[in-house]
């Protein structure tokens, strides 16, 4: 009860007319800047801040603007993964798994419609969550310790053994390199620097996004270079601009178990969208991998990663308003914002500003039926994109890249840099190892490691500190379990094979 | 619904762009332009904004002033291009802090203290030793017996790396207790003072040294104890918690923040940044900001100012040669 | 062939990378210390690698001359880019590289120079007017 009179105050916040005008930009802007490469929800949210000060917005407007951009850019992100084969932000890249391979097939409607359901699907799950359990969680969440993220890590690689690509072993060297890759920069518990050859520039190490940009949408290029223009331009074809129901509500259980991994990644700080997208894949590969479909265009593995990192960017909201603690980039630029509007997020923001705290919940409700709303019947534009001759569109779309990148950071050094990060992800590409995992690795692995050396810091050198608490030991057995089933559905399908023949 | 929804939102885009633009103007002309070595965010990000916000209000310069981000080896990057590029720059304002005179301390810079004119600090946050509600420490006391009697029974934490300034100034309230050997504390890296907080709260960590803006809601809502405040006096907002100087530790540890421009400005453009700066910090627009942000007003600038960088460029150069982080 | 090169290259990279490590040596910090980490990445790497090398997977297929020919094409138009977006200014840098992408991408010379000067004034306006990230409109070279 108390809660559906929060809920009623929020709303009564959430509707007045500049609240409500904010929403609407904010979801559009989002999902125009989430579909450009290069720029992702922490530039959407960046590139705002300066307009919330310039207008004199107070605390509640300005995080109703910057929310809905966080939520826009999480939709547009899909768009070019699936259209382009090139993530617009790193929590997309789950999504090009099996959303590429569907507009291949000519499914692009479909796609595009179950990623914007799945979506819809997962932030709803999230904010339902975050409206009833927010403090409760919080709380949980305080319990996680170093140890038990780095088991969470270790699950997390763990589980992308099972990913794509035939040869594990690929896989596998893919995480290794980014893990490599991760350690460039200056590191944080020693302010050693680390693999910078002296270079300055790469003191704050390898930004991912401006490596995911490199990785697949200069490789695409390379790709497509690689093909006469006949090649090019008959290799898709439309079937249809207007989705099929039945395919895009087929999916409805990938849906919902995606949107509560995700959920439960992204409550946990530090953990965030990307691990919410991964983990929810590949759970739902291992539960409904029937015939080998996942990765050649099946939809549910693009409905399971879509409504993970919806729902993990909702559930990131959890750790940031209630204990200030940023579970991603992006929360965390908005706590920075919000410290600046004197709105101090933590255990007492729920009981001191209400009105904030309900108007931005009831918000994030009407922003994701704004985004349905909107996003659905664009569907029929975006896939027009795809009947732009290749030669038009990819220069724009990689001139796009460019400029997102050199507009955020101002130095041409990001342009070398994802350049040769273009020419690694062609070659890779080529030696059929996949990227996933790198970009993976590079996201995670600064945060793996210095877990590891919290953890170990804390219990002076005993690693023992690293199975010592029911949740690490709880981690590590669902680790085996799922190798264990890997195993076993992989054995299973090679007697199936060979009884069949 | 859903068409009208659509062409709502263009509408809300449209207006909002058209002003935008028009705010967004004025940057053609040359205008002032002060650099934040650092992503959007976050302690320097604030400092331009903020300053660059109220200078333009207050009619101290002509226009906006351009915020740019550059970031990169914790303000490394900038330093290096305002020394090699613009360091007659007039118009051209960084923001520094603490942070930044520990690196140079430390020579994790490309060029040392005098490459630059220190203009100025506007206000600081301040240094404070917190350990969880439930602690066994109830004093200062209590927790410097503790670390004098086996360093190694406590693990510390902050949001900065060992050898960084959250660190360093715990090293400094140890040593004043009488702890010899500063390398057997136990010190753990997160990436902010709130999330060594909370780690503190689920039990992982003993001691927390950080800023106390970040953590202030903790405080309030009884979370967590400060031990000790690292200013000369008690905090207006928090007159209760008692300074480690009252507790007999004579050590304070502010993070101020304030800026610096090119070595090679005129003593003219200088002195006139330092006198805008001055009635900056006397508004009640920056006042109040400051607060907000959980600072503490405090002014020093011009020749003071420089000559208070270059001794805590020192006392930070010594600490960490007794630490062993530098030769 | 190509995969067993790979390995090599792999196995050679991840030795170096291993090796570095060995030099990070912090005489104070933490219990672990920067080092230890990249050893546990590199050597798993190395491992990988020289299995790769051994018992190669796959198979590659590159791209013959002309084909790759293009390809260098492209990619030396994006490093031309990148070392001249500041000395020539956003919109003549960009319309540049717009165009040669596309004649790269075998589109019709007149129509990829026009679709580079109004893919780039239109971009500009986007970024610099629109989004407020200021990005310059003449470079170096023209005083701006």
């Amino acid at each position: 009860m108390e809660i559906l009179t929060s809920l009623g105050l929020g709303f009564s916040v959430a509707v007045q007319p500049l609240h409500l005008a904010l929403l609407l930009f904010g979801c559009f802007a989002g999902t125009l800047i989430g579909a450009m490469p290069g720029l992702g929800p922490v530039n959407g949210v960046a590139i705002l801040i300066p307009l919330t000060f310039a207008f004199g917005f107070d605390a509640t407007a300005s995080l109703i603007l910057l929310s809905a951009v966080y939520f826009g850019c999480m939709y547009g992100g899909r768009i070019s993964s699936i259209l382009l084969n090139i993530p617009g932000d790193e929590p997309a890249v789950m999504t090009t798994l099996d959303g590429y391979p569907m507009a291949q097939k000519g499914q692009a409607a479909n796609a595009l419609a179950i990623s914007g359901v799945a979506s819809f699907v997962g932030a709803t799950v999230a904010i339902v969550g975050l409206t009833l359990f927010a403090p409760l969680l919080a709380r949980a969440a305080i319990y996680f310790g170093p140890a038990d993220y780095f088991a969470l890590y270790v699950m997390a690689f763990a589980t992308i053994g099972g990913l794509a690509g035939v040869d594990p072993r690929k896989t596998l060297l893919s995480a290794l390199i980014g893990l490599m890759i991760a350690t460039i920069g200056l590191d944080p518990a020693t302010g050693i620097p680390r693999y910078t050859g002296g270079s300055f520039d790469l003191y704050d190490g390898i930004d991912p996004i401006v490596a995911l940009v490199g990785l697949f949408a200069i490789s695409e290029l390379m790709f497509l270079l690689e093909k006469t223009i006949k090649d090019r331009d008959t290799a898709i074809k439309l079937d249809t601009w207007i989705p099929d129901l039945k395919v895009v509500f087929g999916t409805g259980w990938a849906t919902v178990r995606g949107s509560v991994v995700g959920f439960v990644a992204g409550v946990l700080p530090g953990a965030g969208a990307s691990l919410g997208a991964v983990m929810s894949y590949s759970i739902e590969k291992q539960v409904s991998n029937k015939n080998g479909s996942f990765g050649k265009g099946d939809p549910k593995g693009v409905a399971a990663p879509e409504a993970g990192n919806n729902s993990a960017s909702a559930g990131a909201l959890i750790p940031m308003l209630s204990l200030g603690v940023p579970g991603s980039g992006t929360t965390a630029v908005m706590l920075a914002m919000l410290i600046s509007l004197n709105v101090q997020p933590g255990p007492l923001l729920f009981e001191r500003q209400p009105d904030l705290v309900w108007g931005l919940v009831a918000s994030l409700y009407m922003a994701n039926v704004m985004l349905l709303v909107l996003n659905l019947p664009l569907i029929g534009l975006f896939t027009r994109l795809m009947a732009v001759p290749t030669w038009a569109l990819m220069p724009l779309v990689v001139a796009i890249s460019f400029i997102g990148v050199y507009s955020i950071s101002n130095s041409t050094f990001d342009l070398y840099i994802m350049i040769a990060f273009g020419v690694l992800g062609y070659v890779l590409r080529k030696l059929d190892i996949t990227l996933v995992p790198l970009v993976l690795g590079l996201l995670l692995g600064a945060d793996m490691e210095n877990n590891l050396r919290r953890a170990l810091s804390i219990s002076g050198g005993d690693y023992g500190v690293l199975i010592a608490s029911w949740i690490s030991i709880a981690l590590y057995i669902a680790t085996a379990a799922f190798l264990a089933l890997s195993v076993w559905l992989a054995l299973r399908d090679k007697k199936r094979a060979a009884d069949a023949s | 619904m859903g068409v009208s929804s659509f062409i709502s939102a263009k509408l809300a885009a449209v207006t909002t762009v058209t002003m935008l633009s028009l705010s967004a103007a004025p940057h053609m002309a040359h205008a002032d332009e002060c650099i934040a070595p650092s992503n959007p965010g976050g302690g320097w990000d604030f400092t331009c904004r903020t300053i660059g916000r109220i200078l333009s209000e207050l009619d101290l310069v002509d226009g906006n002033v351009q915020i740019t981000n550059m970031p990169g080896g914790v303000g490394a990057v900038t330093y290096a291009m305002v020394d090699a590029e613009r360091s007659d720059d007039e118009g051209l304002i960084v923001a520094t802090s603490t942070v930044g005179v520990t690196q140079i301390a430390q020579g994790r810079y490309p060029s040392g203290i005098d490459t630059m004119r220190y203009l100025g600090m506007l206000g600081a946050d301040v240094g404070v030793i917190a350990v969880a509600a439930d602690s066994e420490y109830e004093t200062l006391a209590e927790l410097n017996e503790a670390m004098v009697a086996d360093a190694s029974s406590v693990v510390t934490a902050g949001s900065s790396g060992a050898g960084g300034w959250d660190h360093i100034r715990l090293l400094m309230v140890a040593r004043e207790a009488g702890l010899e050997d500063l390398t057997a504390l136990r010190w753990v890296q997160f990436d902010g003072g709130t999330d060594a907080v909370t780690q503190m709260m689920g039990g992982q960590l003993d001691v927390v040294s950080t800023d106390l803006g970040e953590i202030a809601g903790f405080v309030e809502s009884g979370d967590i104890r400060i031990l000790a405040a690292l200013s000369t006096d008690p905090i207006p907002a928090f007159p209760e918690i008692p300074t480690a100087i009252s507790q007999g530790i004579d050590v304070t540890g502010y993070n101020w923040r304030g800026l610096y421009t090119g070595g090679n400005v005129s003593d003219e453009a200088y002195n006139a940044w330092v006198e805008k700066l001055e009635t900056l910090y006397n508004s009640d627009e920056w006042q109040t900001a400051a607060v907000e942000f959980g600072l503490v007003p405090i002014w020093i600038g011009g020749a003071e100012f420089e000559a208070y960088v270059r001794e805590q460029e020192q006392v930070m150069a010594g600490i960490s040669r007794d630490i062993g982080i530098i030769e | 062939m190509s995969i067993r090169l790979a390995g090599v290259a792999i196995f050679l990279v991840a030795a170096l990378y291993a090796w570095t490590a060995q030099d990070y040596t912090a005489s104070f910090g933490d219990v672990l210390g920067p080092s230890v980490f990249p050893v546990m990445v590199g050597i798993p790497a190395m491992a990988l690698a020289l299995s790769l090398v051994v018992f190669p997977g796959g198979s590659v297929s590159w791209p013959s001359g002309p084909r790759l020919l293009r390809q260098a094409m492209a990619l030396a138009a994006l490093i031309a880019y990148a070392l001249l977006l500041e000395p020539l200014g956003f919109p003549l840098a960009t319309a540049a590289v717009i165009a040669a992408v596309a004649m790269v991408l075998d589109g019709p010379a007149i129509k990829s120079v026009l679709i580079g000067i109004a893919g780039s004034l239109s971009l500009w306006v986007l970024f610099d007017q629109l989004l407020g990230l200021p990005i310059d409109f003449l470079g170096t070279l023209f005083g701006g």
